[in-house]
């Protein structure tokens, strides 16, 4: 409304030209700016939250970069690469040849900056390669064996005391220094990486006087020592462990090798293994074939090592076994076949695995491929990522556990790849083929994330099949996060349904009663009331929840079931004792008054459960409710019984209802009150004991055929558990429910509620028919925000609800929901890595639920106050 | 809860039992049936409202009932069991309990027999009562149970003190002797009281003083330290690390080092003579089980003889623990001493939130009633924001770390502070950050009540007030601001309970179990925003549930319970009851 300029009209019967004061008018064009600006920004920054939200949670999805290929000048093998590894920093790479020569290579210049060799002789007999620690086992044509450890050594020289050389080098540039290689860093500091080659002694593999030459290695080096496994030219198979002793007069220090000899395997002698593998830690033995037999050896005891169980690796006759490899922590086989396929293989635990040592190998994850043969396979150091590269040049990347293709690429003259190595930080990949070595940059930012990994179930490593896991952090180094949403999904339900079980009836029935039998006065005391209880901080609540209830809970679990049935009973038995008073009593009371009397019932109903609860626990459940639900004792019936009571008491008031209605109706329109009180009391115990009577056949029949409430529904106790997360979490929602329904009743337009009364309805008539249908979109509204509020409750269940991410429906078992998982975890979270992320995205989830609801709620709730207003 | 109804309804429901009058038939008497009330169904609802009633009642009584007499001086017990134990302490919990047949057998024959006849006598029932037995020290435990069948003796020692002191808990004791500077006055007796409770008063000042000097003194010069150390690497890092600049800055730190330290030297002998001062000044002290026990006078924070003290004396110990609860600093991990930190925390938290969030809110109520153009994008928004209220706190504690503690933060110290990284200044929880994050969460607290009160001021006035000439600013300001101000006021009182009350979100930005310093002191720019808080929300999660020794903790847990309850209804009910005022008001204009 543009009121700075008076109307000409105004002027003109004006005796004087009025004018708006300027400072009128600036003040008017501040606040305008000012409350616009400041009002905008608010809003502005609130919609941030969401975007800021997504804009954490996007990486996660995106995929891997590859960067174009770059030759690299030298270093092209003439012979088969038995292993290869970068430096930490991606400067510097060795390759390990069959022929035991380690050349060293710039991966700048691509140039070879010094060549080594693992053996003295010319061409060991076999070579053995243990990733975890980069030692190379040497085996010779004299049946000995040398460890060769090569490790990349990072020194930040002194850059005044070291001449000519470091001194001018500038930021970013290398040269070859003292044998590694120097790179000034950004801060200026000189950082100089070289490798170290140390062999050590020889030592005898076994004590058996004919010293035939190994034809297969491997190792596995641990801090308690190392294994060494080796299969002769003679057929013989062995493994080990190496001792290392010192000789006490000269302090010299010797590698013995302790062990003994395996089963030979019954293969025939003309088809040789193509590969021996040490899993784990060193305490299994895989032999492979090139059809794709295989045979597992359980060498925990060296001594009385067997053969565990024979496999079939690959699906069909027609492939063939091409390459076999480990991903990180040795556990895991990587089988590669002629069709291209690569399956990862571990060990399980079965029930029934039916093997010497109770674990069957498993292929667990199985990557298809396009039929063209896998010549290459190279796990990362640090992840379970592993590349993989095939006969006509292809390579691909692959997360293993959620077997996302990160990243794909091609060598460029598209001969086939022989050799992948990934550097340990998985910034580069330098794949070796016929024309040399080439490298790319890689950045695989997420690669344990996806869609599917997130929320679908997950085979990891070692478990017996795929599974619902979060599991964020462990002691274990070589330790795999999982991060399986659905368990905290789930736990958020159970604990958003426990608790709208509990609370969603408790606050309906209670705003009915305050919106239709209360005096206006008394409403607002009760609603203020109940309004302070919704403003108790949640802190408050879950201390009380763990601290007072869940003790009180579990030491009196008998007299607290009993009182779920007990209270309403007695309520309901009060009522028709109430019917039996005189009617001027009764008339008399009404608002406050009528809900002391009918409070009275409920300490009634308390101190019977807590009488009852004991009797029926002795009785019913061996004495001890705990041990019952534990399995310990006891038959499924009683608990059926219980389960089925509230069932059968509604189906036997719906059918005594149904059957015998019409005819009360009939006969009672002569009878006075009193009878009619009498005779109602009367149905309510035959209703009672019809309930029981149902109740106690289901659960005969269904403890009969066998089923047991226990394992699911019910089962072992823990003492923080679902059924006190649902009722301490009723003093959070029951005041939103209550009040907003409240509201809802209370706004139903009075000539609907006068019309209705007039017409000889009854107020129960009216609530029920008329008053409760006209809000009912309100009052669903109101359900929605409490279990918005629900949903989005942290400290009750972080308090309350023992954390463990399991996924049952046990009504006496712990929880962990979305929010308590973030208020656990993300103070500890690293920026910007997956397990932040991951987290982020559960706010956003509990963002997107709540809000959703929320705005469905608001919707319904707009929609029945113009219903409302329109009546 | 928010919602402003005004509906005035003169409705009182009643039922309308009774013979309705049949006109068509006289002969037959036509009553209400009496199942048409569904008198049942009724005492349901009734229930259901009673229930919820009750248990919002039982919940305060419970944080009351434990959380009042958690001061209340307790006579202590001395015991002598049957086996020959003496100890003494206070009751700090009763119980009685079923014991088992494996227990029973496990015990010896006597204590066997003893228990069986209790059993028999007391419904299957033992008694046995938890003991605060304190002498941790001594007896490496703080509580222990006894059953009443073991008690062999029990009495109340008159000069049986309980002594509360700055480490391992409470001590539990007769005095013997009391040193003062080479003065010893044997006990226990009154004049040796007296004279102890001087010579305490000394000690403490005594040790007041070093404590200040600690705290404070060597506080600052470390401070003073640390700047001069962080001007080098300022230095370095805008003139390089070969730069003049830096050299100079150095030599000035070294100077002001060399002047620190001989400063630091004088404090380090004064704390040394006050240390010396009250190295003679201790309590000789026999316990129950007769080992001797010295404790140094000002070690000791509190000292009584429970069993002789009045009701006034009582009260007076009661007072002085309230005192020391609100107005002192925690000790023993915070299952002692005060929640002064914690208090000041929430406070000023609260304080910065508000003042940020009510100005802020108000605007955006004003922008969206009076400036924005109605349509389905203001509706939208509206929506928006009524829903921002019923998002999960912790959600907003998720965006605040990522946005406001690494982003925001994490951008400020790279540019204000490059010399302190990598350790973070503002790139961590704070005080400031955690204020912004509840700022946001209660937006919506003070947007919708705000929006509301706006909406409600009847047209008339504004059409009034453009009809006299006023500009549309001066309308809002003169007119419609004061009648919307109830609202307002109540927007802004539950944002403060909210914000009080919250934990979920503070848990991520900035509150911490243990605070060293205030966020305000008498150091330069005197309020810190940056350092991390405590918290009474906070401080109740962290004792009652990461506690390592909860069972000492749990009064402490309950009196922070009373006093954060006691804030956030008091709040509340200031709210609710100038919403009351308000509607009342409202529906005058209206009628």
């Amino acid at each position: 409304m543009d009121t700075s300029q008076p109307s000409p009209s105004l002027r003109k019967r004006g005796r004087r030209e009025r004018k708006t004061r300027r400072s009128v008018l600036v003040a008017e064009r501040v606040a305008r700016t000012a409350i616009s600006l400041g009002g905008g920004l608010t809003i502005a920054t609130v919609s941030l939250i969401c975007v800021f939200l997504a804009w954490v949670v996007i990486p996660l999805f995106g995929a891997a970069t590859l960067s174009p290929a770059r030759s690299l000048a030298g270093g092209r093998a003439s012979e088969p690469i038995v292993a290869c590894a970068t430096d930490e920093y991606a400067s510097l790479m060795w390759v390990l040849e069959r022929s035991g020569r380690v050349s060293v290579l710039r991966l700048d210049t691509g140039a070879t900056l010094e060549t080594l060799s693992v053996s003295e002789q010319a061409q060991p007999a076999a070579l053995g390669f243990d990733a975890a620690s980069n030692v190379v086992a040497v085996g010779t044509s004299d049946g000995a064996v040398r460890l060769a450890t090569l490790s990349f050594a990072v020194s930040y020289p002194d850059t005044a005391g070291s001449g000519e050389v470091l001194s001018t080098l500038r930021p970013e540039e290398r040269t070859p220094f003292a044998g590694g290689l120097a790179e000034r860093l950004a801060d200026g500091q000189v950082r100089c990486v070289r490798l170290e080659l140390s062999i050590s002694e020889p030592f005898e593999l076994g004590t058996g006087a004919a010293k035939s030459p190994p034809r297969l290695l491997d190792l596995n080096v641990t801090e308690a020592g190392a294994t060494v496994a080796a299969l002769f030219e003679d057929g013989r198979l062995t493994v080990g462990a190496l001792k290392r002793t010192t000789n006490m007069m000269t302090g010299a220090e010797t590698l013995r090798f302790r062990g003994g000899d395996l089963p030979a395997p019954n293969a025939p002698q003309s088809e040789q293994p193509i590969a021996l593998r040490l899993l784990g830690a060193g305490d299994n033995v895989l032999l492979v074939w090139r059809d794709g037999r295989g045979v597992r050896y359980d060498a925990r005891e060296l001594r009385s090592a067997t053969a565990a169980e024979s496999l079939e690796l690959l699906q069909s006759a027609d492939v063939e076994l091409t390459r076999v490899g480990a991903a990180l922590g040795e556990r895991t086989v990587l089988v590669g076949d002629s069709k291209g396929g690569v399956g990862a293989w571990f060990r399980t635990r079965p029930e029934q695995a039916g093997t010497v040592d109770g674990a069957r190998m498993a292929r667990g994850h199985w990557f298809a491929g396009d039929g063209v043969a896998v010549t290459a396979v190279a796990p990362s150091a640090t992840s379970r990522s592993f590349a993989v590269g095939r006969a006509d040049g292809r390579f691909e990347l692959y997360f293993l556990t959620s077997e996302k293709q990160l990243a794909e690429g091609r060598t460029p003259d598209g001969s086939a790849v022989d050799a992948l190595c990934l550097s340990p930080r998985e910034d580069a990949l330098l794949v070796h083929s016929a024309g040399g070595w080439s490298a790319h940059q890689l950045a695989s930012h997420h690669p344990e994330a996806s869609v599917t990994a997130l929320l679908r179930p997950v085979w990891y490593e070692n478990y017996e099949q795929p599974e619902h896991v979060w599991q964020s952090s462990s002691g274990a180094d070589d330790f795999e996060a999982k991060f399986g949403l659905m368990p905290l999904v789930f736990g958020t339900l159970k604990a958003t349904f426990y608790s709208l079980l509990f609370g969603v009836p408790l606050a309906l029935l209670a705003a009915i009663f305050s919106s239709e039998y209360l005096a206006p006065r008394t409403r607002v005391a009760v609603k203020s009331t109940i309004e302070i209880m919704a403003s108790l901080p949640s802190v408050v609540l879950g201390f009380l929840a763990g601290n007072v209830v869940a003790p009180l809970v579990q030491n009196s679990l008998a007299a607290v079931l009993a009182s779920f049935y007990c209270v309403p009973i007695a309520l309901l038995l009060g009522a028709r004792l109430w019917q039996l008073a005189p009617q001027g009593l009764v008339l008399r009371l009404v608002s406050w008054q009528r809900l002391l009397v009918i409070t009275l019932a409920l300490p009634l109903g308390l101190l019977t459960a807590s009488v009852l609860g004991p009797w029926i626990e002795d009785v019913a459940f061996g004495g001890s409710l705990e041990g019952w639900l534990d399995m310990q004792h006891g038959g499924a019936a009683p608990g059926w019984f219980l389960l089925l009571l509230p069932v059968a008491a509604i189906g036997a008031t719906f059918a005594i209802a149904r059957l015998g209605g019409g005819w009360v109706r009939r006969v009672s329109q002569h009878w006075s009150r009193a009878r009619c009180a009498q005779f109602d009391l009367l149905r309510f115990c035959a209703t009672g004991v019809c309930a029981c009577l149902f109740a106690a056949l289901a659960a005969a029949l269904l403890s009969a055929a066998g089923l047991d409430p226990r394992g699911s529904l019910l089962d072992t106790y823990a003492q923080r558990n679902a059924l006190v997360v649902g009722f301490i979490m009723g003093f959070a929602i029951i005041p939103i429910i209550y009040t907003l329904s409240e509201d809802a009743l209370s706004s139903v337009p009075e000539q609907l509620r006068q019309a209705s009364l007039g017409a000889g309805a009854t107020p129960w008539q009216t609530a029920l028919r008329v008053i409760v249908p006209t809000a009912a979109s309100g009052l669903f509204s109101a359900v929605m925000v409490g279990l918005g509020r629900a949903v989005g409750e942290t400290m009750i269940v972080l308090m309350a609800a023992g954390n463990t991410p399991i996924m049952d429906w046990n009504v006496f078992s712990g929880f962990r929901t979305l929010s308590a998982n973030i208020a656990v975890e993300l103070p500890e979270a690293v920026e910007g890595d997956t397990h932040y992320r991951t987290l982020f995205l559960a706010a956003l989830a509990l963002f997107a639920m709540t809000f959703v609801v929320n705005t469905g709620a608001e919707l319904v709730r707009q929609r029945f106050r113009r219903r409302a207003y329109q009546l | 809860m928010t919602e402003l109804e005004f509906d005035p309804k003169p409705r009182v429901a009643q039922p309308t039992a009774g013979p309705a009058r049949s006109v068509r038939r006289r002969d037959k008497r036509r009553a209400t049936s009496l199942f048409a009330h569904g008198e049942p169904m009724v005492w349901l609802t009734g229930g259901a409202l009673g229930l919820a009633l009750a248990m919002i009642s039982t919940l305060l009584f419970v944080v009351i009932s434990r959380g009042l007499p958690t001061f209340w001086p307790q006579p202590v017990v001395e015991i002598v069991t049957h086996g020959g134990e003496r100890f003494a302490g206070e009751v700090a919990l009763s119980e009685s309990f079923a014991l088992g047949p494996e227990a029973l057998a496990a015990l010896p024959e006597q204590a066997a027999a003893r228990a069986r006849a209790e059993l028999a006598a007391n419904d299957e029932q033992i008694a046995r009562r938890m003991l605060r037995s304190g002498n941790y020290d001594l007896t490496g435990t703080h509580f222990r149970w006894v059953s009443d069948f073991e008690v062999a003796e029990e009495s109340t020692p008159e000069w049986m003190l309980c002594v509360e002191r700055l480490e391992w808990g409470r001590f539990y004791g007769v005095p013997t002797a009391l040193e003062f500077d080479g003065r010893r006055t044997d006990g226990p007796s009154e004049q040796m009281w007296a004279e102890f409770e001087r010579a305490h008063a000394q000690a403490r000042a005594t040790w007041d003083e070093r404590r200040s000097i600690e705290e404070h003194d060597i506080g600052r010069l470390a401070k003073a330290k640390e700047e001069a150390r962080l001007a080098v690497r300022s230095a370095e890092l805008a003139h390089g690390a070969q730069s003049p600049e830096r050299a100079a800055a150095e030599r000035e730190a070294e100077a002001l080092s060399a002047e620190l330290d001989e400063e630091m030297r004088a404090l380090g002998e004064r704390i040394e003579e006050l240390k010396a001062l009250n190295a003679g000044r201790r309590l000789l002290v026999r316990t129950a089980d007769g080992a001797q026990a010295t404790l140094p006078l000002e070690q000791v924070v509190r000292a009584y003889p429970a069993n002789r003290l009045g009701a006034f004396d009582k009260l007076a110990v009661y007072a002085s623990r309230v005192e020391e609860f609100l107005l002192d600093s925690p000790r023993e991990s915070n299952s002692e001493g005060g929640v002064f930190p914690a208090i000041f925390g929430t406070v000023l938290m609260t304080l910065i939130m508000s003042v940020l969030v009510v100005p802020f809110g108000v605007l955006a109520a004003l922008y969206l009633r009076e400036y924005a153009r109605p349509g389905p994008l203001v509706s939208a928004v509206r929506i928006a924001i009524n829903n921002l209220a019923g998002v999960p706190s912790i959600v907003f504690g998720v965006f605040g770390v990522g946005f406001f503690c690494y982003t925001v933060g994490g951008g400020l110290d790279t540019w204000l502070f490059p010399e302190r990284l990598p350790s973070p200044t503002f790139g961590t929880g704070g005080l400031l950050w955690a204020s912004l994050t509840l700022a946001l969460l209660t937006l919506p607290v003070v947007i919708v009540p705000t929006e509301e009160a706006l909406a409600a001021v009847p047209r008339s006035m504004r059409e009034g007030s453009y009809a006299c000439g006023a500009t549309k600013w001066q309308t809002i300001w003169r007119i419609v601001l004061p009648r919307a101000m109830p609202g307002i006021m109540t927007g802004a009182i539950l944002a403060l309970a909210r914000g009080a009350g919250e934990v979920a979100p503070l848990m991520l930005v900035g509150a911490s179990k243990l605070a060293e310093e205030l966020p305000i002191d008498g150091a330069f720019p005197y309020l810190h925003p940056e350092r991390s808080f405590m918290h009474l929300g906070f401080h109740i999660y962290d004792l009652g549930f990461q506690s390592q020794n909860s069972e000492a903790a749990k009064p402490m847990v309950y009196t922070t319970t009373l006093l954060l309850i006691a804030l956030v209804v008091v709040l509340n009910v200031v709210a609710i009851w100038i919403r009351a005022r308000l509607r009342r008001r409202f529906q005058g204009a209206q009628l």
